[in-house]
């Protein structure tokens, strides 16, 4: 078992968003996080990446209790994030975010190689080495924030909401690179509103709503649950 | 007037170096972590102070005391940031409180020295060796004019290469801008918080020396006014903005020197007036400075 939330209640200073999840992510698979606007979501991905520690229970990283460990340590352990809305640094160039992702790395030759990697995945970014991220379009922002959290090189990828504000066909190619990124073996927790498109390319969803875990399963029986249908597709 | 006038301009640099090696202090720290730092004057006074005293009491090589001042006040501004500054960000404290505990600190400091030596005003040791003039046709142009002027330009060369180029650099700004987000790539921001005081302090300490050069003065008040102007001209620069603020300083500095060289003799006491018109003019025009801030402004300032 790669991550492991065990029964955790958690929120901001003295407001509870968070009651009772449990949640987890074994090495390798992409896990949806699923549900409305303001049911958790972010809160959950905030507890993992050590930004805020739960009330009561436990995040664990390969058993490893993950409540001691600031978000930077966190980030040398594995778990990456690609926060809400992007969040590139705006007044740096597209090649300084990169490097700011890269922070960890020693030697120039581990760096080149995960440069590359990301060039794959993303040429669009290669292109546009130099240019101030803040002058970049949405998707090529959200292909910058992703790449970013990839130069860490992480075990378990945090993606929130990557389909944020994006054209159809930005989406498309997005889901494909993530896609991508998991047949290179990364685990991948993807947070989405996108609910039709989250049960697509992962094996197993939990749904959230209002700080608890509503329904979980795998995938194609979320796809086919008649709650999920009327409640999140739309299909009566 | 044309002699006068080329002569004030060396002066002027001298004056723009020393505000723009203040001012990128400020900006290095503000930017960083949104609060301006009032005891950097003090910094820059505790400089000047350390080798005056390791020169005249202990005949120190001044090459050897200027290089310590520089040393001490990187240690004061790291000690600083320590006692006064980490607590409030480990805190998570109100602006008002930040801006109380920083004022606090300057008064403390400068109270401290004050209750020691009195106010009275020192001279600053220069070496004679400084005092060489060399003339370019008419201009009189001292060794230490030129020495202020190498340094300066090296010293600011250093800095915006370690800036835009180095890992530590480019995390800097990346942490002005969203020190959230920089956490979540790796990057231990206290770490940071560090590397930025312990450069802006020792720029400080290099100010205080080319102060004293310049002005051949030291007293526990000198950080005051440079200390106001050198924030100012982090202001003017854009805060967070290094390049910026080694211009801005520049322009500030030299400005008003070439200000009061401007004005009849009788109307030299508006000498601060530059600087406050200055300010009021280009904040009215362009209020997030000459140059392009290095922080995300949210609600407070906006844009």
């Amino acid at each position: 078992m790669l991550l492991s939330i065990k029964n955790v209640t958690a929120g901001y200073e003295k407001a509870q968003v968070l009651k009772d999840i449990t949640l987890d992510v074994e090495a390798k698979e992409i896990v949806a996080l699923l549900g409305a606007n303001g049911a958790g979501k972010t809160t959950t991905l905030q507890c993992i990446a050590g930004v805020i520690k739960p009330w009561i229970g436990s995040v664990s990283l390969r058993n490893r209790d993950l409540a001691p460990f600031a978000p930077y340590q966190i980030v040398a352990m594995g778990i990456s994030c690609c926060p809400e809305g992007r969040d590139v640094f705006a007044n740096l160039s597209v090649y300084e975010n990169l490097r700011i992702g890269a922070y960890l790395i020693r030697g120039a030759k581990e760096f080149r190689a995960r440069l590359d990697r990301v060039y794959s995945l993303f040429p669009r970014l290669q292109q546009r080495l130099n240019q101030l991220s803040g002058s970049l379009s949405g998707g090529e922002q959200q292909m910058l924030a992703i790449a970013r959290a990839l130069m860490a090189n992480p075990e378990l990828l945090l993606l929130d909401e990557p389909s944020l504000g994006l054209a159809p066909i930005l989406v498309e190619s997005i889901y494909n690179t993530i896609q991508e990124i998991n047949a290179a073996g990364k685990a991948i927790l993807l947070v989405e509103q996108n609910v039709g498109l989250a049960l697509e390319v992962s094996s197993r969803g939990y749904v959230l709503e209002k700080g608890e875990i509503r329904l979980s399963g795998p995938s194609p029986e979320l796809q086919d649950s008649e709650y999920v249908k009327a409640s999140y597709l739309g299909i009566a | 007037m044309g002699l006068y006038l080329a002569q004030q301009l060396i002066n002027a640099f001298s004056y723009g170096s020393i505000l723009g090696l203040l001012a990128v202090g400020y900006t290095m720290i503000y930017g960083i972590l949104g609060l301006i730092n009032f005891a950097h004057g003090e910094i820059f006074m505790i400089g000047a102070f350390v080798c005056f005293f390791l020169v005249t009491l202990y005949q120190v090589p001044w090459v050897i005391a200027a290089l310590a001042a520089v040393a001490a006040s990187t240690v004061s501004g790291l000690i600083l940031e320590r006692i006064v500054y980490r607590p409030c960000v480990r805190r998570k404290a109100p602006v008002l409180t930040v801006f109380i505990a920083s004022f606090g600190a300057s008064l403390f400091l400068r109270f401290l020295f004050m209750m020691f030596f009195t106010d009275r005003r020192r001279a600053f040791p220069i070496p004679e060796l400084f005092e060489k003039m060399y003339f370019l046709g008419e201009i009189a142009i001292g060794l230490r004019d030129i020495i202020i002027f190498v340094s300066t330009i090296i010293i600011m060369a250093l800095v915006a290469v370690f800036i835009k180029y180095t890992k530590v650099g480019t995390a800097m700004r990346g942490v002005s801008y969203d020190a959230k987000t920089a956490e979540l790539m790796g990057i231990n921001s206290i770490k940071v918080i560090v590397v930025a005081f312990a450069v802006g302090s020792a720029l400080a300490g290099v100010s205080a020396i080319e102060y004293g050069l310049t002005f051949g003065i030291l007293n526990p008040g000198m950080g005051f006014m440079p200390g106001l102007e050198g924030f100012i001209a982090a202001v003017l620069g854009g805060i967070g903005n290094v390049p910026g603020a080694m211009i801005a300083g520049f322009l500030i500095g030299g400005g008003e020197i070439l200000f009061v060289a401007l004005l009849p003799p009788s109307l030299s006491p508006l000498r601060p007036l530059f600087v406050w018109a200055l300010l009021f003019v280009i904040l009215f025009v362009k209020p997030t400075g000459l140059f392009r801030p290095n922080v995300k402004f949210e609600g407070l300032w906006g844009e």
